[in-house]
């Protein structure tokens, strides 16, 4: 087994028996499509390219909340314990560290965001009072585009927990999660014109997804292991 | 061996240095340390650190709170750059060099442990780490060393202090490092729990032949198993030497006596007093505690009382504990003087 795998395997290892990350998961991935769906639905008129512009909507910021919320346990916890002080010392480079954990982070929060995207369309059909007909480009969403920005939010958010000290750390997680945010809403606004799902509006936000993991991993690979050892708490 | 020229030598008075040496002798030393300064915020940390440590020794760095022992490891390890001088461990920069890093551990205040996994599977987790092959043996193995091998799937959460401390040295030397860094492996455990790691750390110097870097405060624990030590103080190497030459009472040799009459203490005070080499002696409580300028006079001394007839009781030199050495260097208040 790689070190890469024995890194991914052990942070999904720990995500699931972390009760208290999995119940704050479990609430945001429900408690939140379920208020937005409700809305979306009511003004769309329930066609089959309105919900799964609600799915795709209300999915991209869960995506990104579940990166953040499971980040906090593998980078931060680490980092405040210590613990990260002993992984550093293993024989393995702090890029190939951060991928292993950002690929374990990513793994449970792609899991709840999954159980975020079923809630929606169960509140929708609930709504809807009949099983909602989905729009085809819900399927390389679900499978491209939602995978690829919790990575993406789960590397920066993780590169910035390793070389940020705590104080900066709680700043900085809020505006990165929301910077995200208001990208994805951005973004979906200017291509299609709405939240409706569109294949321009997908492949943009892949490739903006792709283009911006590439960037935290090109910072995850600057950050010394001293600016982290001497940002322990 | 002559003393390296980078040593203060006015801070360094007992610096007998049997390690150092040239630096085409670094590949021969498992630490070598030359010259290390490292500051922090203008405050300089480490200045002109010098000392190296032999292959299988068991090597105490004794400094008090803040004087730069923890700085000097994570330096060796790679995890600090240092400011001026140069660091090899096994003649390597593990700045620079992943794989030399395969070869040696580190228990750290923290014992780099998961709470919510078993204490067998952080020893697994850690075998991947290291790429070992088919780890299940040699985690038994540990396991069994350390004493929890009847614990190995409970989660370490529910382990004491002292277990997971146990725990911790076994995760440090799963992969058969060549040295091992300890920092301060028995803070915050009760004294039958330190000497089992003590205890511990001295099966593991013999059986496995690792080099032992131990960074500790008790200084009874670091001169039973130490073979050599260097005392930190004020950012700089106060003194460095094998055990036994620090503790022998160097430049002073002392002998206590124990007179079979307590009552003939002022009398062979002054006998021993009066004797070649002796300079100076005095009652202390039931015993006299003579200072000879030369040890070789001991027995001379012992016949001459014996010959005056005194009955004597007991005689031993007397050495002085590390905890002298140390704060002789250091300081009562743990400021390097």
């Amino acid at each position: 087994m790689s070190t890469f795998t024995v890194i991914a395997g052990r942070e999904v290892h720990l995500a699931l028996r972390n009760r208290s990350i999995i119940i704050t998961a479990l609430i945001f991935a429900v408690w939140f499509p379920a208020l937005s769906a409700v809305g979306m639905v009511a003004t769309s008129g329930g066609g089959a390219e309105a919900v799964s512009g609600a799915v795709a909507a209300v999915t991209l910021p869960v995506a990104i909340l579940m990166g953040y919320i499971f980040c906090s346990d593998a980078f931060l916890r680490e980092k405040r314990d210590g613990s990260i002080e002993t992984l550093l010392c293993a024989p393995v480079s702090l890029r190939h560290l951060w991928a292993g954990k950002t690929c374990g982070v990513a793994i449970p929060a792609y899991l709840t965001t999954l159980l975020s995207a079923v809630v929606t369309l169960a509140m929708a059909s609930a709504m809807l009072e009949a099983p909602p007909s989905l729009d085809l480009l819900l399927i390389p969403h679900m499978l491209v585009v939602v995978p690829v920005w919790i990575l993406t939010a789960a590397g920066f958010v993780g590169a910035a927990q390793l070389a940020l000290g705590m104080r900066e750390n709680q700043i900085l997680g809020f505006l990165f999660i929301f910077g995200f945010i208001f990208l994805i809403g951005g973004l979906q606004g200017i291509i299609s014109g709405g939240a409706e799902i569109s294949a321009a509006a997908e492949a943009a936000l892949a490739a903006a997804g792709v283009a911006l993991l590439g960037l935290a991993r090109f910072i995850a690979g600057k950050v010394s292991k001293e600016r982290i050892v001497t940002t322990i708490p | 061996m002559s003393q390296p020229d980078n040593i203060s030598h006015d801070a360094s008075t007992l610096y007998r240095g049997q390690n150092p040496g040239p630096p085409e002798m670094a590949a021969m030393n498992a630490v070598d340390v030359r010259g290390l300064s490292r500051s922090f915020d203008g405050r300089e940390i480490l200045r002109d650190v010098t000392f190296s440590v032999a292959h299988g020794e068991i090597f105490g760095y004794l400094g008090p709170n803040g004087a730069g022992k923890t700085t000097t490891i994570r330096i060796l390890l790679g995890l600090l750059t240092p400011g001026a001088g140069e660091c090899r461990v096994l003649g390597r920069d593990l700045a620079i060099d992943d794989a030399a890093r395969a070869k040696v551990g580190v228990l750290f205040e923290t014992n780099g442990l998961a709470d919510r996994l078993s204490a067998a599977d952080n020893l697994a987790y850690y075998a991947g780490l290291y790429d070992l092959d088919d780890p299940r043996d040699r985690i038994d193995e540990l396991l069994a060393l350390v004493d929890l091998d009847d614990r190995r799937n409970d989660p370490v959460g529910t382990f004491s202090t002292g277990m997971k401390r146990r725990l911790g040295i076994a995760r440090a030397i799963l992969h058969r490092p060549e040295v091992v860094f300890l920092d301060e492996p028995s803070s915050g455990l009760d004294p039958g729990a330190q000497r089992m790691v003590r205890d511990l750390i001295v099966d593991l110097s013999r059986r496995e032949e690792m080099t032992v870097f131990l960074n500790s405060h008790h200084l009874d624990e670091v001169q039973r198993i130490c073979s050599t030590v260097a005392i930190l103080a004020g950012g700089r190497i106060r003194a460095f030497d094998s055990v036994k030459n620090l503790t022998a009472a160097s430049g002073r040799p002392e002998m206590t006596v124990v007179l079979a009459d307590p009552g003939d203490r002022a009398r062979a005070r002054e006998t021993a007093m009066a004797f070649p080499y002796v300079s100076g002696c005095e009652e202390d409580g039931e015993v006299l505690r003579c200072t000879l300028a030369d040890p070789g006079a001991i027995p001379d001394l012992i016949a001459a009382l014996a010959a005056a007839g005194f009955r004597l009781l007991e005689v031993r030199r007397s050495s002085r504990s590390l905890e002298e050495i140390y704060l002789e260097h250091v300081g009562q208040s743990g400021c390097s003087s």
